[in-house]
């Protein structure tokens, strides 16, 4: 094997020798909290892959993380951390919710297609403030993004319960009060399902896991990313600009504007996180509307290395320790929780390979004499 | 009179947790680490504040907070220093592991995941009709220690200089490993104690998100005050001004309170903003150094 191909190997390697470093610490973890590893793992892996409802719950969880991990990943290639997917993507389900209830009668060929670039257009103007302040102000974005995700949390809820809400909502007398929610969407939005395209493959996902449209998308979205950083001079630019934003300005990339680019981008495929849970599942923007898919989102790209592609298996493998959590919490009482625990360990140990790994080629490098 | 004396009062209070994390930070930065999970690290200190306070009283929650502090900070060290992680993302990895493992074990010793019962505090002192925490002023002497320890000492000179230029407090014969470990635990001893100050102290319980992003807001401080301590001790009592102002307007309704809510945050970021090039942070922060990789 040639030294090239070797390395090549060592980069696909690396990931999958950290996801086990990961679940050995994580054993440890587990043997220090009082719980038996191994049979967590055995119910965690056959709760998650041994039966139909769980396959399509792991492609449900796995749809948003895969915008999410897209979106934090291009933004990291030219070197921005947009930690403000979170307050992005809340902005932009919402923006798409706006289109999703407002407007009646449209086909629904054209009525999806229209929230869900409301949606983008949303979560890509909140982005444009981080981006002007990183840019022109010098404010970096982990600290900007953050605090906007704070203003975002609050403008979403005054826009649901104040000016929004749902007044008419028909409740049955003496019980409960009304939900804090928007409208209810018209059905024309709804996002189609994929359960028949499912049977064919042998998979007999019951109705109420709502897998749809949005995993294609996301699934051709990163093909999509890859293109663009593989053959496109934009991607190359994005690129160069991660690697070494003063090379890239001395070979003439105005690395400003391509840094503005960028965060646009990874603000606009943001916007489109949270929609297959909108238009998959809910039928109004809710309150409740799940959180922190903008946050697992960072864990997702780090943990496929920014690779486009990578960030596939990596928000499969979230989804799957999602309805793992569930598994071993229902079967074994071990609080769900603990697979956010393996999350989290998960990054540390595949930015410790990655790095073990740079010093290693560097060191080769060095040992050859190139 | 006495509604200003009160308005000081709720600043300090909302303002001091901040102002502990930013002195935290600042240690942390200084030696050359910029820490981001000091949210997570506080909210770790909240958690077994709480815990320990529910156990054992108040003294020893506030002990078990700062142990808990250290154990985040010395795997952010392992990971930075010695391991050599990008340590924006190592702190984002703590963050999320902070957030599992407050839920995990609140399941494990509450049987609940995001809240902790009503926990007894220390007694309070009060002076002119408003009643403060000890830790308050405790806060105020670690501002002075920490300024005389990072000025006038030498492993505070040392710790500035492996910040600044390790290459060469490398070859001044400092050890910058040593340094940076230093800097990064004290970092996360400071996030434990106003976790411990939140949940002990202030709400007389532990609550999920509870530090509603003063982990953060800490570092905006630092950056305003410019890794100065008394600077930033004011910055993050300006932060608590502003919160505690912004409560009285909700409570006089003249905003919808959700606008009142994000004030603080938008202030903060225009504050930022306003300040272009007018601080400067450790030359070497966020950078990390080994002998054979330069």
């Amino acid at each position: 094997m040639n030294g090239r191909n070797q390395i090549l190997l060592l980069r696909f390697a690396a990931p999958v020798v950290s996801v086990l470093l990961a679940l050995a610490a994580g054993a440890l973890f587990m043997l220090v909290a009082g719980y038996n590893p191994w049979q967590v793992y055995a119910t965690l892996l056959t709760f998650s892959l041994g039966r139909a409802d769980s396959i399509g719950s792991i492609l449900f969880y796995a749809t948003p993380l895969l915008f999410a991990g897209l979106a934090v990943a291009v933004a990291l290639k030219s070197g921005i951390l947009n930690i403000g997917v979170e307050g992005q993507y809340l902005i932009g389900a919402f923006c798409g919710a706006w289109v999703g209830f407002s407007l009646h009668g449209l086909p629904g060929w054209l009525h999806l297609p229209l929230a869900v670039a409301a949606a983008m257009a949303g979560s890509m103007l909140w982005a444009l403030l981080p981006a002007y302040l990183k840019l022109y102000r010098g404010v970096h974005e982990v600290i900007s993004t953050i605090l906007l995700n704070y203003v975002a949390f609050s403008l979403l809820h005054w826009l649901v319960a104040e000016v929004f809400m749902d007044r008419n909502q028909q409740i049955p007398a003496g019980l409960g009060s009304p939900l804090i929610r928007t409208p209810l969407f018209d059905a024309a939005v709804a996002a189609p399902k994929l359960h028949g395209l499912l049977r064919l493959f042998g998979l007999d996902v019951p109705d109420y896991i709502a897998v749809n449209l949005f995993l294609p998308l996301g699934i051709l979205l990163a093909v999509g990313c890859w293109f663009l950083f593989r053959h496109t001079p934009l991607g190359y630019e994005i690129a160069a600009t991660g690697q070494g934003p003063l090379a890239a300005r001395n070979v003439g990339i105005a690395v400003n504007r391509v840094q503005l680019k960028t965060f646009l981008l990874s603000g606009a495929i943001g916007g489109l996180v949270g929609l297959s849970h909108l238009f998959g599942y809910y039928d109004s923007f809710d309150l409740d509307f799940p959180r922190n898919f903008g946050f697992s989102g960072i864990a997702v790209a780090l943990l496929a290395n920014n690779h486009p592609l990578g960030v596939i298996p990596s928000a499969l493998l979230f989804g799957l320790l999602q309805r793992g959590g569930e598994g071993i919490q229902a079967f074994l009482t071990v609080p769900m929780e603990l697979v956010v625990v393996l999350q989290g360990i998960m990054i540390l140990c595949v930015a410790l390979t990655m790095r073990w790994l740079d010093r290693l080629l560097l060191r080769r490098e060095r040992g050859t004499g190139a | 009179m006495d509604g200003l004396l009160e308005l000081a009062a709720s600043a300090l209070r909302l303002g001091i947790p901040v102002a502990i994390c930013a002195l935290g930070a600042l240690w942390s930065e200084r030696s050359g680490v910029i820490n981001i999970g000091m949210e997570g690290m506080m909210l770790t200190g909240a958690f077994w504040g709480a815990a320990g306070a529910f156990w054992y009283g108040p003294t020893a929650g506030i002990l078990l907070a700062v142990a808990a502090g250290l154990v985040m900070a010395l795997l952010h060290a392992a990971v930075t220093v010695s391991g050599r992680v990008d340590q924006i993302v190592s702190g984002v990895a703590i963050n999320i592991l902070a957030y599992g493992l407050n839920r995990f074990f609140g399941y494990r010793i509450f049987n609940m995941a995001a809240s902790s019962p009503d926990v007894p505090g220390l007694p309070e002192i009060s002076a002119g009709g408003v009643a403060l925490s000890w830790i308050v002023p405790f806060a105020f002497v670690l501002t002075g220690l920490s300024w005389l320890v990072l000025t006038r000492t030498g492993f505070g000179l040392r710790l500035q200089a492996v910040g600044e230029n390790p290459a060469a407090a490398d070859a001044a014969g400092i050890s910058v490993p040593v340094l940076r470990y230093a800097g990064v635990l004290l970092g996360g001893a400071f996030a434990g104690l106003a976790g411990a100050y939140l949940s002990i102290e202030h709400t007389g319980m532990y609550v999920e998100g509870m530090t509603q992003g003063k982990g953060f807001i800490a570092l905006a401080a630092l950056i305003v005050g410019n890794w100065n301590p008394f600077g930033l001790v004011g910055a993050s009592l300006l932060f608590g001004l502003f919160e505690a102002m912004s409560f009285r307007l909700v409570q006089s309704q003249t905003l919808p309170y959700q606008f009142v809510q994000m004030a603080p945050y938008l202030l903060t970021l225009a504050v930022l903003a306003g300040l272009r090039g007018k601080t400067r942070a450790p030359a070497a922060t966020g950078q990390n150094w080994s002998r054979d990789e330069t």
